[in-house]
C-alpha cells in the first residue's frame, strides 16, 4: 500500500507493507523504515542496508532480493525477523517438503526486510518467504 | 522327592544352550543396540533383534509351530500376509505426484533394478540354484516387503538371511550409497542444478494412476499383482481424500502392527544352528553386492540421462532409482545440498525414487513369473 505524505513542503511516497504489523515496515526512497507507531515518533528507525553484497548467483532458486520456496512444502521454522542481519549461508528457515526437512540459507549477506510466512504455512513452489533490503 | 531330577530339569535350558545360540544373541544386541543408541531403522532393527534374541533360548517353545512366533510365521510370513498390509500402509504414505509430474523419471527406477539380474546371474555362476539366487538378487532393492514376497515364494528356507540383509542394508543406506556416488560422479555433475517445472496434476490424475497402473501390472505380470495392488490400495485411500480414516490407520495402526509382528518373527528365523552357516555369509555378501550394483546402475543412467539432456538432470538421483523408499530420496537430495546448499533436488529424487519403488515390485513380479515357471515353483 503506498502513501503519499507531506512534511515540511516536501511530498515523500511512503510504501507500508502491512500497517497492522508491528513494527511497520516502511519503505521511503528505496530506505526501509521499522515504524512502532505506538511508542512515539522516538521509534522509527531506518534500518541499515548490507553494504556490500555478493551477487547472487545467476541460476540461484532465488533472486536476490527475495528468499522463494525451492520445493512445495511446509514451513516448519523461520529463524529470522524483520530488521535482522544475515550471512550467506546462515539458516534462515526450514521448509518440510516429502517429509524431509530441509533448511534453506541466505545466498547473500543482508538484512531482512521482511518475513512473509510464518511456521505451519503451507507454501507453494517459488513462492516468496523472505524479503531482504537492497 | 527325588531332588536330583529336579536339578536338571532347573538348568535344562543352559545344557541346551549352544556356542550358536551364544553368537546369534551376541548378534541380537548388536541389532537392539544399533537400533537404541544410533537409531538405524530401529522401527524394524528392534522387533528383529529381539525375536532374535528369543528363537535362542532354548527350549522356549517360542518358535514352535504353536508357540507365538511359530503361529505368527504361518499367519503372517508363510501366507505373505504381513509384508502385503505393511504395503497398504507404504502406499498411503508414498506421493507419486513428484513421479507424475515428471515421468521421465521412470526410466531410473527401472536402471535402478539392474543389479538384481546382475546379482541373480553372480549368484547361479557361484553355485546357487536358480531360486535361490533369485531370491538373493531381490535384496539389491532393498525392498523389504518385496524380498520377503519372493524368498517365502521361491526359497523360504533362506528367509532369514535375505530379510536381515534387506532391513540391515536399509539402515545402512547412508554408509554405503555415499561413497559410490562421490566416486562415479563428478563435483560439477553433483552440482548440477534440475529446474523443477511440475506439470499440474489433477485429482482425476492421482485417483485413476493407482487404478490404471493395477490393471496394468497385474495383467501384464499377474505374479506382481499382490505387492503392486496393496502398494496402490494404500495409494487410493491416500489421494482419493474421501476416507481419511482408513489413509490414516493405513499408514500409521496397520503398517506399525504388520512391522512389529513382521520384525519380531523375522528376528525368530535366526536361530544359531541353521543361520550360522557359511551360506549366509555368502548371502550377506551377495546382497551388499546387488545393493551395491543397483546402486551403480542407476548412477550411471543417472549420468548418461545427464549427458544426453544436456547437464540438466543431476546423476545423483539416479542412486535414489533403487527402492528404498524414502530413504534413498532424501540422501540423493541431501549430497546434492552438501555439495550446494542452494540446491534442492529432492523432488527430482522422490521422482526417481518412488519410480524405484515400483520397478523393484514390478521386478519381483517379473523374477517370480520367470523363475517360478522354469522351476514349476508357485
Amino acid at each position: 500500500m503506498k502513501y503519499t505524505v507531506k512534511v515540511d513542503r516536501q511530498t515523500f511516497e511512503v510504501e507500508i507493507e502491512d500497517i497492522n504489523v508491528r513494527p511497520v515496515i516502511a519503505r521511503v526512497d528505496g530506505q526501509v523504515f521499522e515504524v512502532s507507531p505506538e511508542t512515539g515518533a522516538v521509534a522509527v528507525s531506518p534500518v541499515p542496508a548490507a553494504a556490500q553484497e555478493p551477487a547472487p548467483s545467476s541460476h540461484s532458486n532465488s533472486s536476490g532480493k527475495v528468499l522463494v520456496s525451492p520445493l512445495p512444502g511446509t514451513v516448519i521454522e523461520v529463524f529470522v525477523r524483520s530488521g535482522e542481519s544475515v550471512e550467506a549461508g546462515q539458516v534462515v528457515l526450514i521448509v518440510e517438503a516429502m517429509k524431509m526437512k530441509n533448511s534453506l540459507r541466505s545466498v547473500r549477506n543482508g538484512t531482512v526486510a521482511a518475513v512473509l510466512v510464518s511456521a505451519g504455512q503451507t507454501v507453494a513452489h517459488k513462492q516468496a518467504l523472505i524479503e531482504f533490503t537492497e | 522327592m527325588d531332588l536330583t531330577a529336579i536339578l536338571p530339569e532347573l538348568t535344562k535350558g543352559l545344557a541346551a544352550f549352544t556356542w550358536q545360540n551364544a553368537v546369534m544373541i551376541a548378534a541380537a544386541c548388536v541389532l537392539i543396540y544399533l537400533a537404541v543408541a544410533k537409531e538405524y531403522e530401529p522401527v524394524l532393527l528392534l522387533p528383529i533383534g529381539f525375536g532374535c534374541l528369543l528363537a535362542n533360548i532354548p527350549l522356549s517353545g517360542m518358535t514352535a509351530s504353536q508357540g507365538m512366533m511359530g503361529v505368527l510365521y504361518e499367519a503372517g510370513i508363510k501366507s505373505e500376509l504381513f509384508p502385503l498390509l505393511i504395503f497398504i500402509g507404504v502406499g498411503a504414505m508414498i506421493d507419486f505426484s513428484p513421479l507424475l509430474s515428471q515421468p521421465r523419471m521412470v526410466l531410473l527406477g527401472a536402471a535402478g533394478q539392474f543389479g538384481i539380474f546382475g546379482t541373480l546371474v553372480l549368484a547361479v555362476l557361484l553355485g546357487f540354484p536358480l531360486n535361490e539366487a533369485a531370491s538373493i538378487g531381490v535384496i539389491g532393492a532393498i525392498d523389504g516387503p518385496t524380498s520377503i514376497f519372493v524368498a517365502t515364494k521361491l526359497a523360504p528356507e533362506l528367509l532369514a538371511p535375505i530379510a536381515v540383509a534387506a532391513y540391515s542394508y536399509m539402515s545402512l543406506i547412508p554408509i554405503i550409497q555415499p561413497p559410490l556416488m562421490r566416486l562415479l560422479t563428478t563435483r560439477k555433475e553433483r552440482l548440477i542444478r534440475m529446474e523443477y517445472t511440475p506439470r499440474p496434476i489433477s485429482q482425476a490424475t492421482l485417483v485413476a494412476f493407482p487404478v490404471v497402473l493395477t490393471l496394468v501390472v497385474g495383467l501384464l505380470v499377474p505374479e506382481a499383482t499382490p505387492l503392486i495392488s496393496m502398494l496402490m490400495l494404500g495409494n487410493l485411500l491416500k489421494v482419493s481424500g474421501v476416507v481419511e480414516r482408513l489413509s490414516k490407520a493405513a499408514q500409521n495402526e496397520i503398517i506399525n502392527i504388520a512391522t512389529l509382528f513382521l520384525g519380531l518373527t523375522i528376528g525368530a528365523t535366526m536361530v544359531g544352528s541353521s543361520f550360522l552357516q557359511p551360506k549366509t555369509l555368502m548371502i550377506l555378501l551377495l546382497g551388499l553386492f546387488a545393493f551395491g550394483l543397483d546402486t551403480v546402475a542407476g548412477l550411471l543412467f543417472g549420468k548418461l540421462m545427464a549427458a544426453l539432456s544436456g547437464g540438466k538432470i543431476n546423476p545423483l538421483i539416479g542412486a535414489a532409482g533403487i527402492s528404498a523408499f524414502p530413504m534413498a530420496g532424501r540422501l540423493a537430495a541431501r549430497m546434492a545440498a552438501d555439495e550446494d546448499y542452494d540446491n534442492f533436488i529432492l523432488m527430482h529424487a522422490m521422482g526417481a525414487n518412488t519410480a524405484g519403488q515400483l520397478g523393484s515390485v514390478i521386478a519381483g513380479g517379473v523374477l517370480l513369473a520367470v523363475v517360478g515357471k522354469l522351476l514349476g515353483i508357485g
